[in-house]
């Protein structure tokens, strides 16, 4: 999975050198700002569900039609799959904070995320509202710290965009 | 490849469930010892070549065979190839303490290692002898423990500030324990 220090490695080990002084100096930058990530992981972990079940109530009153019959969101059944998959999301978004890079998203959310909403027939643009809804939702300082918001929007972002 | 958030991450995903509370308050124990990790990666790389052929050297002076007609180290290219093995081993070592998680280690170096040194016809227990004395050395490093009468007049002592580091050299140590027992 990417993250700084896998690709500082794999850098090395494609040269055949010992990690240098400027491998171990790019390391210390992303540790340094680790904390404002892992802040911001540890907030929205504790939070998931409330976080996810206001996403996915915004998207859902923004598009009600997805409560007629035989839409994505007319059975139990369904709505219970709906608000899995912004869980699932905010999952993602929780180990993409750890991680420091894009790494889990890319790999478990996006890839292969266009066919299967095709296949299935479903919108994107609920999700995306979803997904708005919980980046604007964010406040500093109240959830988070300033810093931490910043990492968590910006891969908020980087999910829409991905769906837009 | 994996580095301890990827490890974390991949742990969490198998249960479908957040990262958060404890497995987060290991990863933030990585965060605030991190200048340690890198400067015991920096005391390894800035040895390496001392390391390995004190490595190699030692391995030999126990089993002089090695160096006569027949012997595994015998003619120089012999003796170079092996010199090289031991620096690939314990460069993947840094990779591993870098980032501390062993499977860059075991995908990239051990895995196979065992078989290949079979087919080569290497000894297996020299090889192990040469990774063990390596780690003594690199753990001395790590804990700026080695004085002039361990160096002789080739002591050289790194200039770092001295804490507690016995948590990154046993995990240090743990990596070199582990080549060791893929090759035994």
């Amino acid at each position: 999975m990417k993250s700084v220090v896998t690709t500082v490695v794999t850098a090395a080990d494609a040269a055949g050198r010992f990690p240098t002084t400027s491998d171990l100096e790019s390391v210390q930058g992303s540790l340094q700002r680790a904390s404002a990530r892992l802040e911001a992981a540890e907030k929205l972990a504790a939070n998931l569900d409330q976080v996810a079940q206001e996403a996915y109530d915004a998207c859902i009153k923004k598009y009600s039609y997805l409560n007629n019959q035989g839409e994505a969101n007319s059975t139990d059944t369904f709505k219970s799959k709906c608000l899995r998959d912004i869980k699932h999301y905010m999952r993602l978004v929780n180990y993409c904070l750890v991680v420091g890079g894009t790494g889990p998203l890319d790999e478990w959310g996006i890839a292969g995320q266009r066919e299967v909403y095709r296949a299935l027939n479903l919108p994107t643009a609920p999700y995306v509202e979803a997904l708005t809804f919980a980046r604007n939702r964010g406040c500093a300082p109240r959830d988070m710290s300033s810093q931490a918001l910043v990492e968590y929007n910006s891969l908020l972002d980087y999910a829409i965009n991905s769906l837009s | 490849m994996l580095d301890a958030f990827s490890r974390a991450v991949v742990a969490a995903d198998s249960k479908t469930s957040p990262i958060g509370g404890e497995e987060l308050a290991s990863l933030k124990g990585f965060i605030a010892e991190g200048n340690k990790r890198l400067d015991a990666v920096n005391a390894i790389a800035s040895n390496a070549s001392c390391i390995v052929s004190d490595a190699v050297a030692g391995m030999i002076c126990e089993n002089t065979g090695l160096i006569q007609a027949g012997g595994n180290c015998y003619p120089n290219r012999r003796m170079a190839a092996c010199l090289r093995d031991g620096e690939i081993v314990l460069r993947y070592i840094t990779y591993a303490l870098l980032s501390g998680d062993a499977s860059v280690l075991e995908d990239r170096c051990l895995n196979g290692l065992k078989e290949t040194y079979t087919a080569l016809g290497v000894p297996l227990q020299s090889t192990g002898r040469a990774v063990g004395i390596m780690k003594a050395a690199s753990i001395a490093h790590i804990n700026n423990s080695n004085t002039e009468g361990n160096g002789g007049k080739r002591f050289r002592k790194m200039e770092m500030i001295n804490g507690d580091c016995a948590s990154i050299s046993s995990e240090a140590a743990s990596y070199f324990d582990r080549v060791i027992s893929a090759l035994s």
